[in-house]
């Protein structure tokens, strides 16, 4: 895993080498388009592809998101099968907890959109909550939805088997190669630089940087919504099975599962004040807010200690959903990025569509929803996407 | 006062009187060496190791509360003890049949996968058996209120460093707080003492220049916060791999001396203890009668050899472990010369590790110090200027975490390092040498021939935590995976209950065999926050408001 190699020529330059990037390359190298070279400046999985919850879910709101989310649940099942690596992808289900009546409102959306897409989600009343949450106080649920075929795997394995099957079939992963600029000839892209390295000429360079992506196309000249935000995480020691569902809080961003090895590995939305809390891979102010919430929901586990924590960047948008497709602004530079919460989740259908921009196929994305010029568009609505969570 | 009498509680459904004011590891010692678990994935017998509450092998279940560590936990009259992850009991355990039946280990990357039809099915077994304890099962007693308590300074660490450099702040008139999560006898006149108080987690100072320490007490969380910290955490007895080396009776020095009885009999009859330095020969002196042979992977220093002559004690210096045998406890080890000769058998019924003596990091790490790898030990220190700074402004060090091993010298250098808090002059240059930085570990060699020598039957336990085996890392490293962090990821090594304290250290010393490169190209794992596995309710029981407004 060196930066290794000399070719100086490719097809396509992918920057990043997470499960985006990956993904991608996986897709354009069987389409026998090539060559191809994913760079890197980290080490494998330094992204937060290699810091996330592992949450799989398609309890979305609109028809296309839970289209990709579906696709993606059907390739996760298959993935063990097709790639050699075992991710326990495990569909333990995802239940959605609101609170109060206009949380449940909410969750009527959600009901109803992924009804509408013939899945078999389910509304519960409170009482039904504790048989899939063993010891869940009932005081402030106001009931939820739950689709059992929502789930959770292992996000690493999955890194390791793309990482290892893009290589086979000849594409070039450059790690500790960082991407310091992008050239351009006019309104086309023609290469990157690298440290180390130099110039690569590329004809297509796709911006699936993650966190970093943001950086990446104000490098490139380009104007960009992306904001990248601090997201903390832990887990605590690992307990026998008594929990299998994901289970997400609306109210707070309160999220949590159990590990295939027992671990309870979760996170909530906390709000740093202006000038706190940035900076550091984690905050008392996150560790306090966590414990409280979990313990709150789940007085039992307070006993239970925390065994890490750490964190990664969500790569938000204004409107909750990435943004696909190649930049008008300059030729060639396609952005593969704006995942927020949820690249892992829909990383298989969205890096389909991604590598269908540069084969020039047909793609079932609406530009006007996902294409990267779409925020400079007048009178559009920001928030179609409400549920910013796990 | 304690109460001096006998304490009944109730273990595995039987009642057991257990003497006062020891720990339930202590007490139940009495009966020769306690089992109270089964490994995680391959449920092999495990003994209790570290003796000081990291490591994963003395797990209890108190009155329902799951991984309850019995060398720290004293037991107080009508507990309810319980054994876990073990049926029907740790000495006799069904499912120690998958060490068997998995006897090059549990491919856990890239087997169960097909067919896709079946994976529900894994996963139900494997759930069913992954994790140690099962869940608590009642709610537990409300949690105290916040608490938080300032002061002028904060001495982190009870040892002969932290103490003589808490005496000495308080002497310049300065409020003083010393926290330690042992039970610490006789402070300092006048320091404030919090004993038995974990510091799990130190964020860098904020843009006002305090400390927030976050500290835990059982399910108690306190903030405490001063301009000036003092770190004096001290070191640990390390790990060291060879075939057998997670078998019951391998053990630290440290673990050996919590294993002790009331009359202060050690948990076994003829001991090999492993090392060759000062730690080794205070453990010489400690259970003289009871050593069977002193095994050295490295040099052995003469007054410990002197010492063992005295005492008629067999000496190996410069030799690898090849084996230790025995099931449920060792029987015996297999000892070779490096670099090749005789192998000679002997019969023990103990391992003890006094080979290594490690610093404790994590805080430093934590609060963003600049650090350096040191040779001599394998090991990051953190960087000293010559006034005694560490690189974070009021930040200051002393004792074995800074590199000054003998009590002398770590008390030595937690008098300068207070002068230093005290803006007073200090000294590097006046202190008694700091552990070399130079030279590499003599350990690399002995993991270089412990790879090159390996027959590759049996398990060797790299991360006796989550049961990773040598193999394992073999495997990654052929499949190109380099550095410690991808390593980590892609075996599990490391996170494990311990947090990696027993198996990180010497990964590093075998990744940099594996890859030719120095142990510190290697890399070192982030730290991450807390120290310790402290409790959710701790944690929730923090005051509002404690983060610190970022540093400049
Ligand atoms: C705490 C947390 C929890 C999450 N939970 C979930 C969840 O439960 N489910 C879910 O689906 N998603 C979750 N996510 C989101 C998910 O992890 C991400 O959306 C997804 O991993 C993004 O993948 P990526 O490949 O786009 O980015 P990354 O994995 O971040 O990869 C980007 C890569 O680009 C590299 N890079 C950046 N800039 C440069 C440059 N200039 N030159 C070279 N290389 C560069 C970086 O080194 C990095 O490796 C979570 C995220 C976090 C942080
Ligand atoms: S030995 Fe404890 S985590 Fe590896």
């Amino acid at each position: 895993m060196s930066p290794g190699g000399d070719r100086r020529e490719f097809r396509v330059a992918i920057v990043g080498a997470g499960i985006i990037g990956l993904f991608t390359a996986h897709h354009l190298a069987r389409a026998g388009f090539g060559p191809i070279v994913v760079l890197d400046r980290g080490f494998l999985s330094n992204g937060a592809s290699g810091r996330n919850g592992g949450g799989v879910r398609q309890q979305w709101e609109t028809p296309e998101t839970i289209r990709l989310a579906r696709e993606s649940v059907a390739a996760y099942r298959r993935f063990g099968a097709e790639f050699g690596y075992n991710i326990w992808f495990r569909q333990g289900g995802y239940l959605f907890l609101a609170t109060d009546a206009l949380e449940l409102q909410g969750l009527d959306r959600i009901y109803a959109a992924v009804r509408a897409e013939g899945l078999g989600i389910r509304k519960l009343a409170p009482e039904e909550i504790p048989a899939l949450v063993p010891g869940i106080r009932s005081e402030g649920v106001a009931g939820g939805t739950y689709l059992r075929q929502d789930g959770t795997l292992y996000p690493f394995p999955a890194i390791w088997a793309l990482y290892e099957s893009v290589r086979r079939a000849g594409v070039e992963v450059r790690l500790g190669t960082g991407v310091t600029g992008v050239l351009r000839s006019g309104d086309r892209v023609t290469g990157v630089t690298t440290d180390p390295g130099g110039e690569l000429r590329a004809e297509w360079v796709v911006n699936a940087a993650g966190g970093w992506s943001g950086d990446l196309a104000r490098r490139a000249g380009l104007e960009v919504a992306n904001v990248a935000t601090r997201h903390e995480i832990l887990a605590t020691e690992p307990l026998k099975r008594f929990l299998d569902p994901m289970v997400v809080r609306l109210r707070d961003g309160l999220y949590f599962s159990q590990t295939m090895r027992g671990e309870i590995v979760g996170g909530l939305t906390v709000r740093h004040p202006p000038g706190t809390g940035h900076g550091v891979p984690t905050s008392i102010r996150f560790l306090r807010e966590m414990s409280r919430a979990l313990t709150g929901l789940l007085p039992r586990l307070g006993p239970l200690g925390i065994l890490r924590a750490w964190s990664g960047f969500y790569d938000d948008t204004p409107d909750g959903l990435p943004v696909i497709g190649e930049e008008e602004r300059l030729r060639g530079f396609v952005e593969a990025n704006g995942f927020g919460g949820h690249g892992f989740m829909l990383a298989p259908a969205a890096s389909r569509r991604i590598a269908a921009v540069l084969l020039g196929e047909r793609s079932d994305l609406d530009p006007a929803r996902f294409g990267p010029g779409r925020f400079a568009l007048p009178g559009r609505d920001h928030a179609p996407e409400r549920v910013q969570l796990g | 006062m304690a109460d001096p009498r006998p304490r009944t509680v109730e273990f595995r459904g039987r009642p057991l009187a257990l003497p006062a004011g020891a720990t339930l590891l202590a007490g139940l010692a009495e009966r020769g060496l306690p089992q109270f678990q089964r490994s995680v994935r391959y449920h092999r017998p495990r003994a209790p190791f570290c003796g000081v509450g990291h490591c994963s092998q003395c797990l209890v279940r108190v009155n329902g509360v799951p991984n309850v560590r019995a060398c720290r936990y004293e037991p107080a009259p009508g507990d309810r003890i319980t054994t876990e992850n073990a049926w029907p009991s740790p000495r006799w355990d069904l499912l120690g049949a998958l060490d068997l039946v998995f006897g090059r280990g549990l491919d856990s990357l890239h087997g169960f996968r097909r067919p896709v039809w079946a994976m529900p099915l894994y996963h139900r077994v494997i759930r069913r058996l992954a994790g140690y304890g099962a869940p608590p099962t009642a709610d537990p007693a409300p949690i105290a209120p916040p608490r938080e308590i300032r002061t002028d300074a904060i001495v982190v660490g009870a040892g002969p460093a932290g103490r003589a450099a808490a005496a000495r702040i308080r002497a310049a008139g300065r409020a003083t707080l010393l926290v330690d999560r042992s039970p610490v006898t006789a402070p300092p006149a006048d320091v404030g003492l919090l004993a038995g108080v974990t510091a799990a987690f130190l964020p860098p100072p904020g843009r006002d220049g305090e400390f927030r320490l976050a500290a835990t007490r059982g399910r108690e969380g306190m903030i405490l916060r001063a301009p000036r910290v003092l770190l004096a955490p001290g070191g640990y007895d390390a790990n060291l791999l060879f075939p057998g080396n997670d078998r019951p009776g391998v053990m630290t020095a440290e673990g050996a001396m919590a294993l002790l009885d009331r009359r202060g009999n050690p948990p076994f009859r003829r001991a090999l203890l492993v090392g060759g330095g000062a730690r080794a020969m205070e453990m010489v002196d400690r259970f003289g009668a009871h050593v069977e042979a002193v095994v050295a992977p490295t040099q052995v220093h003469g007054t410990i050899a002197e010492r063992a002559a005295e005492l008629d004690i067999p000496v190996f210096p410069r030799t690898l472990l090849t084996a230790a045998h025995g099931r449920s406890r060792v029987r015996s080890a297999l000892l070779r010369r490096r670099g090749g000769g005789e192998t000679t058998r002997l019969s023990v019924d103990a391992i003890v590790l006094a080979h290594r003596r490690l610093p404790h990091v994590p805080l430093f790490f934590q609060v963003g110090a600049r650090m350096e790898w040191r040779g001599s030990t394998g090991a990051y220190y953190p960087v000293l200027d010559d006034a005694l700074a560490t690189s974070v402004p009021g930040l200051f060090t002393a004792g074995e975490s800074a590199g000054f091993v003998a009590p002398a010298s770590a008390e030595a250098s937690g008098i300068a390092a207070a002068e230093a808090l005290l803006d007073r002059p200090a000294r590097l240059a006046d202190l008694p040498p700091r552990t070399a930085g130079e030279g590499p570990h003599e350990l690399e060699g002995y993991y270089r021939e412990l790879l090159a020598g390996r027959t590759g039957r049996g398990k060797l336990v790299a991360c006796a935590c989550e049961d990773v085996l040598l193999g394992e890392i073999d495997a990654a490293h052929r499949a190109g995976y380099r550095g410690i962090e991808v390593i980590k990821r892609y075996t599990s090594l490391g996170t494990g209950l311990c947090q990696g304290r027993y198996c990180v250290p010497d990964a590093l010393l075998l990744l940099a065999q594996l890859e030719s490169r120095p142990p510190s190209e290697v890399g070192f794992l982030t730290q991450r926050p807390p120290v310790l596995p402290t409790p959710l309710d701790a944690w929730a029981s923090l005051p509002d408001e404690a983060d610190p407004e970022a540093g400049p």
